[in-house]
């Protein structure tokens, strides 16, 4: 446990000092200096400068804050979809149930990655079409956690004393049901955020994501990757930054796992 | 009893079938405007249009449609390529044998790591050997494979100059592919041995096993081993499918001419039938593999066979 947690702040401290130093520094992402081309480090510009002599550590910061942003948006959509949808998966059964569970089946036959290339290639290369895509295969995560663990508590006696006292759907899904289903899906939703971070990057690293010159993780590690002979710090720095984000993200995940795994705590 | 379970199983697959290919019909669909028109460019000829109107039956109402794409696939025939007319299904058969060798690999290459990590994580749980073991897997679920690709070539063949640079054609082209799909499949297949070695270690049938005298080489490998061996198993055969989908990026770095750069190189020439066909042949695959993860699992598990 403890080992996790410092391991977090190592991976975490990473990022953190990109957002930072690029405050301080407040170098403009899109200015273009061409003298500056492939430039090495200096005092006034920390990390050097890219292919177009744009400042490295003022995109990376930019590409750090794209990654959590689409991060957010894409969890906190597929978040709402997915328990909404659970929820009502468990709570009306029948043929709601039946279809929802039909279509997050043939969502999962998909490999993951596959799906959000597809329907991002298809969508046209924008960063909302990357959003959607990206939470159309995330939702079906939340709704089949949420799905299962309302089945369960569907039978608990705080539930059918709520229904036998007159209670509405709704003010049980409210009242009842969201609070005791928090902790699962809080660790999905942080195991998640991982994976849409290297979904987001992945996509744009194949060019069907964020399009120049708006910077990316994964289109600066594409740009990076073609002259790695030539500034290898160019594909080294945005995936150190997008590696360390992502392990950072999943320690958490794992750190909430120990500390909120009701299994555990039914044991003691 | 048993074989009645996997006809059951084995008929689910119908429907969802029938998903996957009615999802991958409205994939052309989804682009937005009209998808000549995005094929074509604006300048193109009345007579061009119609032409690719009717090659890819954009002319028929939507059922009709979907019923002919459909009797297409059952016919065998997955459409033909815009760039080149040729026929989608031949082109991707031509590609999937050199995907299958770097799958296969990669695959061989985690389980062969993934095995001895999860036995030294179980067997030292909650000491160092377990510590580094689960950081190697941590590090492998979270490291980006189109980062650890280039990082391999900067190493293993710009500095040290031991492994070509990309493209294929001897074991040694293969080697860093491998590696870089294979690390996340290892890092995720340690996990699961691990937690299924440890749990069938501290279960009852184990603990009486403890009791009554059985070596403790014999309670993990004899008795432990068999039932540990069980959901890494499904894992694995999970993984048969999902490394398809990672292999769409490692290829994509390597420059690796198989299924996953082909979909690559449709979708940049909005070569919108091999997309299609690329999609869809990849989540054949999946289901395939999921399919005989639960085969496995019922096959292998008689406790899976309970009926619910």
């Amino acid at each position: 446990m403890r080992l996790s947690m410092r391991l977090f702040w190592l991976c975490m401290a990473v990022p953190m000092a990109i957002l930072l130093l690029a405050q301080i520094y407040g170098a403009d992402g899109h200015a273009i200096d061409l003298e500056q081309v492939l430039a090495l480090p200096s005092l006034h510009h920390l990390m050097g400068f890219d292919a177009l002599g744009r400042d490295l550590l003022a995109r990376l910061a930019e590409g750090l804050q794209l990654s959590l942003f689409v991060g957010v948006c894409v969890i906190v959509c597929s978040a709402l979809i997915g328990v909404s949808l659970g929820l009502c998966s468990a709570w009306l059964g029948g043929w709601v149930d039946a279809l929802l569970m039909r279509i997050a089946d043939i969502v999962l036959s998909f490999p993951g990655i596959l799906l959000a290339i597809a329907l991002a290639a298809m969508l046209g290369p924008r960063l909302d079409n990357l959003i959607l895509a990206l939470v159309a295969v995330g939702w079906v995560g939340f709704a089949r956690l949420a799905r299962v663990q309302v089945l369960s508590l569907k039978k608990a006696p705080f539930v059918q004393a709520s229904i036998a006292a007159g209670s509405s759907s709704l003010y049980i899904a409210i009242r009842h049901l969201l609070p005791n289903i928090t902790a699962p899906l809080l660790i999905e939703a942080s195991f998640g955020l991982a994976a849409v971070i290297l979904g987001e990057a992945g996509l744009s690293f194949l060019g069907i994501g964020v399009q120049p010159p708006d910077a990316s993780l994964g289109t600066m590690i594409r740009e990076g990757t073609r002259l790695m002979l030539l500034a290898p710090w160019l594909v080294v720095w945005p995936g150190v930054t997008l590696f360390m984000l992502v392990m950072a993200v999943n320690l958490l995940g794992d750190m909430l796992r120990d500390k909120l795994d009701v299994k555990k705590a039914a044991d003691q | 009893m048993i074989q009645s379970l996997i006809l059951a199983r084995v008929l689910q697959v119908i429907p969802t079938l029938f998903g996957v290919v009615t999802l991958v019909f409205f994939l052309l669909h989804l682009v937005p405007g009209d998808p000549v028109e995005a094929l074509l460019g604006e300048t193109a000829q009345m007579a061009d249009r119609e032409a690719m109107r009717q090659a890819l039956h954009l002319d028929l109402p939507l059922w009709q449609q979907y019923t002919h794409y459909l009797g297409q696939l059952l016919r065998g025939d997955w459409g033909q390529s815009i760039v080149d007319g040729r026929d989608v299904l031949s082109l991707m058969l031509e590609r999937l044998p050199t995907t299958a060798v770097l799958a296969i690999v990669s695959l061989l290459l985690a389980i062969i790591l993934a095995l001895p990590m999860g036995y030294i994580a179980a067997k030292h749980a909650g000491k160092k050997e377990d510590a580094m073991a689960m950081s190697f897997s941590l590090f492998g679920v979270s490291i980006p494979n189109f980062w650890l690709g280039p990082m391999l070539m900067l190493l293993f063949s710009v500095t040290l100059g031991w492994l070509p640079v990309s493209g294929m054609g001897t074991p040694a082209h293969l080697v860093l592919p491998a590696v870089t799909l294979g690390t996340a499949l290892a890092a995720i297949l340690s996990r699961m041995a691990r937690s299924s070695w440890l749990e069938v270690m501290n279960s009852d049938a184990l603990r009486t096993a403890r009791a009554m005298g059985v070596s403790e080489t014999s309670l993990w490998w004899r008795h432990g081993a068999r039932l540990a061996a069980i959901p890494v198993m499904t894992m694995f055969a999970l993984q048969l499918g999902s490394v398809l989908g990672g292999a769409v990026i490692t290829e994509t770095v390597f420059d690796w001419p198989g299924l996953g750069l082909l979909t690559i190189e449709a979708i940049q020439s909005r070569d919108y039938p091999l997309v299609q066909g690329c999609v869809l042949l990849i989540a054949l695959f999946y289901v395939a593999a999921n399919l005989l993860a639960d085969l496995l699992g019922i096959i292998l598990d008689p406790r899976q066979r309970r009926c619910d």
